[in-house]
């Protein structure tokens, strides 16, 4: 009985795998590097200026002294990506429905698909100037700038991401569970309701929080409707203050103690974003395990 | 995740069980079907006039004539291709489903015209129950809800939730085995245990007809043997047609047998004539594997 | 590519091929106990009644075959139906040949003289040529499936039966000489070995038709009348 013998593997065959693997290795550093860059520079800069006056005081724009900190911009931020949420998740997920259950591979169906994706690609300012344009300058709802605007203009740019990322969790619903519930006698909707929607769920709830981490961070749309304002308000209606603005405002400062808090918001708004993203795969991590 | 068999020691709770026969062994059990209840009337039959199915415009189904006789067990076998899965899911409607998929001719359950218009389809798909080829509990439901499934998504009133979902549990002989852990995952049961939990489901909304698509197709033998031991019993009470590839299975299971091919009806018998002395020339070379 | 299920085909054609092959070796245990009867050759006799073995062992090869297959391959239909065939035939043939060893052990019983009667023994002798035609024509008729020639075979076993009926005539009316008659009453018993034969051969013929058509018939003959 005798073994077959394998060649040995060639030096020329071992250099090449060596190269590709250390160039991979390269291409991971360097992207690597500006990410490391970013984060560590976040911390130098803005740590400093987190302390209990950061969270506690809104920016009280006085030329001399403590500059304030920047519980406006943070309750501002929150309030405006909540309205927007509220607006963009429902509308994005019935988008998605339609696209999924009822239109499918129809014509409507493909045309509405096609301009969700367009809209994945217009750039935020574009969507802050036409809220500019159509609620600002028309003093809609009896102000100009005000907080509840910026938050339709943050929705316009969340709803393609919430559409598009629930389409793909909704197509991976098994089809065969769709059967057995229209099978039983069950009308669409309710297949729909009772069925699809339950089982998608940790996947819908993760592409929306990752929409919603997305929206945080838009600084342009904003800057035309909702324009910033120092104070703390509730009123959604009037002028508000958001983190990215607060950024904004502030990093030209020369006061370096205003820099500073820029740098404060900016750490504040990636820690928030973190969180987010922590908490959407904590989810779908959990539901995995199931 | 695996099920763990309940050998013996289980406390019979009393209160939940309500049937009339209480079976006490957990392991093999019986399937029990005298604890769905007395039900008045005859069996159900249906019949099928001139049948034919398109998919566009791609005919599946060449005008088919056939009766399925009630409270027998009639299986449809034939090989790939040959319009068997598609004549089922005209029965129920299914087919419709399928974008661009229409059926033309006439389908009867009794005296209702099923593609009658004015009727609706969601009350077809009640009367004609249907369990498919992989098993397919509602994954974020208990094994309770899943039972309970059909009662809820139709919005059935019953009177008795709990008493219907025992008794379908019981009937398909899943009552031993799962009995303390209604309120677990349905997806944490082995495919044989699913596959009966879904038949469960089916007749929790009392149909009058069962429709099986290669149910026992993606379970292992014993699982299969087990599902067959219960569509012997299921048969007083229901009316089913089953599709398989499997023609030992089809001579196991099944009163008559019906052989599709391209689409059309050749040979319609009881199964013990099409597998000793079958007429047809085309069915004898296909029971024998005489074809290619 | 070779037709579906081709080593299953191979074996049961095999399968029949053994069993029909039986027929041959019961065709040679007649010649032979017939010739040893006409010529009282007791040696013959004893060759008969040794290679009985020979028809035993087949019979208990096709039994096996029969069962493997059975097992193995789960015949349906026609394929179900030669099986069946098969485990008849075979017993049949194992009946055969036990008949010629009946035959055969008779010879040397019926004294070392010469027979007795020519009447007799141009019957027996004319009842083995219909026995040894009807064996070969079962064959023929099974092996090519011919339900008109296995129907024929009940007209030959009528003339068996009749010419039994006429040895047994003769030998009451043989006369009074003891010896004739004790040779007389042995030849009723080969009559009878040899109508068994050609009954057995009917068998063989029902089995074709059951084969072709599916359905078992009693075919008429004289223990069956129509």
């Amino acid at each position: 009985m005798s073994l077959t013998a394998i060649p040995p593997i060639s030096a020329r065959r071992r250099r090449t795998d060596k190269v590709m693997r250390g160039s991979l290795f390269a291409a991971t550093i360097i992207a690597l590097i500006p990410l490391v860059l970013v984060i560590y520079y976040l911390l130098y800069k803005g740590f400093s200026s987190w302390s209990s006056k950061f969270f506690t005081t809104d920016p009280n724009g006085n030329f001399l002294g403590y500059p304030g900190g920047a519980r406006s911009a943070i309750l501002g931020t929150l309030e405006i990506v909540g309205l927007a949420t509220l607006i963009s998740v429902p509308i994005g997920i019935a988008v998605a429905l339609y696209l999924t259950e009822y239109g499918r591979q129809s014509l409507p169906a493909n045309i509405v698909r096609y301009f969700i994706d367009v809209m994945t690609g217009v750039p935020s300012i574009v969507f802050g100037l036409f809220i500019y344009i159509v609620l600002v300058l028309g003093k809609v709802g009896g102000t100009g700038f005000a907080g509840w605007k910026g938050a339709v203009a943050v929705s316009l740019l969340m709803l393609p991401v919430v559409t598009r990322s629930s389409e793909v969790v909704l197509l991976l619903v098994p089809a065969s569970l769709r059967e057995a519930a229209l099978a039983l006698g069950a009308q669409r909707w309710r297949v729909v309701t009772r069925i699809v929607l339950p089982t998608a769920r940790t996947g819908l709830v993760t592409g929306s929080l990752l929409a919603v981490a997305r929206g945080m961070g838009e600084t342009a749309p904003l800057l035309f409707t909702t324009a910033g304002a120092f104070a703390l308000t509730g009123n959604l209606n009037s002028q508000m203050n958001a983190l990215p603005l607060q950024i904004y405002n502030d990093i030209l400062s020369p006061r370096a103690e205003v820099v500073n808090r820029a740098w404060g918001a900016a750490l504040t708004l990636v820690a928030m974003v973190l969180i987010l993203n922590l908490i959407a795969r904590a989810i779908s991590r959990r539901s995995s395990l199931a | 995740m695996i099920s763990r068999d309940t050998t013996s020691k289980e406390a019979t709770d009393m209160s939940t069980a309500g049937g009339p026969s209480e079976q006490k062994d957990a392991k093999d059990e019986a399937p029990d079907t005298s604890a769905i209840g007395v039900r008045e009337g005859e069996g159900h039959a249906i019949q099928v006039k001139g049948l034919k199915a398109f998919y566009g415009k791609q005919e599946a189904i060449r005008g088919v004539d056939i009766v399925f006789p009630p409270n027998e067990v009639t299986a449809i076998i034939g090989p790939s291709g040959c319009g068997k899965s598609t004549m089922v899911r005209c029965i129920n409607r299914m087919h419709e489903e399928i974008p661009g998929a229409h059926a033309e001719g006439s389908v009867t359950l009794d005296d209702l015209d099923v593609y009658g218009a004015g009727v609706d389809v969601t009350s077809v798909r009640r009367l004609i129950g249907m369990v498919f080829q992989k098993p397919n509990p509602f994954p974020t439901m208990s094994i309770f809800d899943n039972v309970a499934a059909g009662l809820k998504l139709t919005g059935t009133k019953s009177e008795n939730l709990r008493e219907t979902v025992h008794r379908s549990l019981r009937a398909v002989g899943l009552w031993g085995e799962v009995k303390n852990r209604l309120n677990e995952p349905g997806m944490g049961l082995s495919g044989g245990q699913q596959q009966r939990l879904c038949i469960a489901r089916t007749i929790a909304v009392e149909p009058e007809v069962i429709l099986m698509d290669e149910p026992c197709s993606a379970l292992d033998p014993v699982a299969t043997l087990k599902v067959e031991e219960l569509i012997d019993e299921l048969k007083e009470r229901y009316t089913i047609v089953i599709v398989t590839h499997n023609m030992q299975q089809a001579a196991r299971v099944s009163n008559t047998t019906v052989f599709m091919l391209d689409g059309e009806l050749v040979e319609h018998a009881p199964t013990q004539e099409i597998f000793t002395r079958p007429k047809d020339e085309r069915t004898e070379r296909y029971v024998t594997g005489k074809f290619g | 590519m070779q037709e579906t299920r081709h080593s299953f085909r191979e074996a049961l054609k095999q399968l029949e091929v053994q069993a029909l092959g039986g027929l041959d070796l019961v065709i040679t245990a007649l010649d032979r106990a017939l010739e040893a009867v006409s010529y009282q050759d007791v040696e013959l006799a004893g060759m008969v009644v040794a290679d009985d073995d020979l028809i035993d062992g087949r019979y208990l090869e096709v039994h096996q075959g029969i069962l493997s297959l059975l097992a193995l391959q789960t015949p349906v239909a026609t394929d179900l139906r030669i099986v069946a065939a098969l485990l008849h035939v075979i017993r049949c043939i194992e009946r055969m040949g036990d008949q010629c060893v009946n035959i055969a052990k008779l010879v040397p019983l019926s004294g070392y003289e010469s027979p007795k009667d020519k009447d007799i023994l141009d019957a027996i002798e004319r009842m083995g040529q219909l026995a040894r035609s009807q064996l070969s024509q079962a064959k023929e008729a099974f092996a090519s499936r011919n339900v008109g020639l296995a129907q024929d075979l009940v007209r030959q076993d009528t003339e068996i039966n009749r010419l039994n009926r006429e040895i047994f005539r003769r030998a009451v009316e043989i006369g009074d000489d003891v010896d004739t008659r004790e040779w007389a009453m042995f030849m009723i018993l080969v009559a009878r070995c040899l109508e068994r034969v050609g009954d057995n051969t009917v068998d063989i013929a029902e089995q074709v038709v059951f084969v072709v058509t599916g359905l078992f018939r009693e075919f008429a003959d004289a223990s069956h009348p129509a």
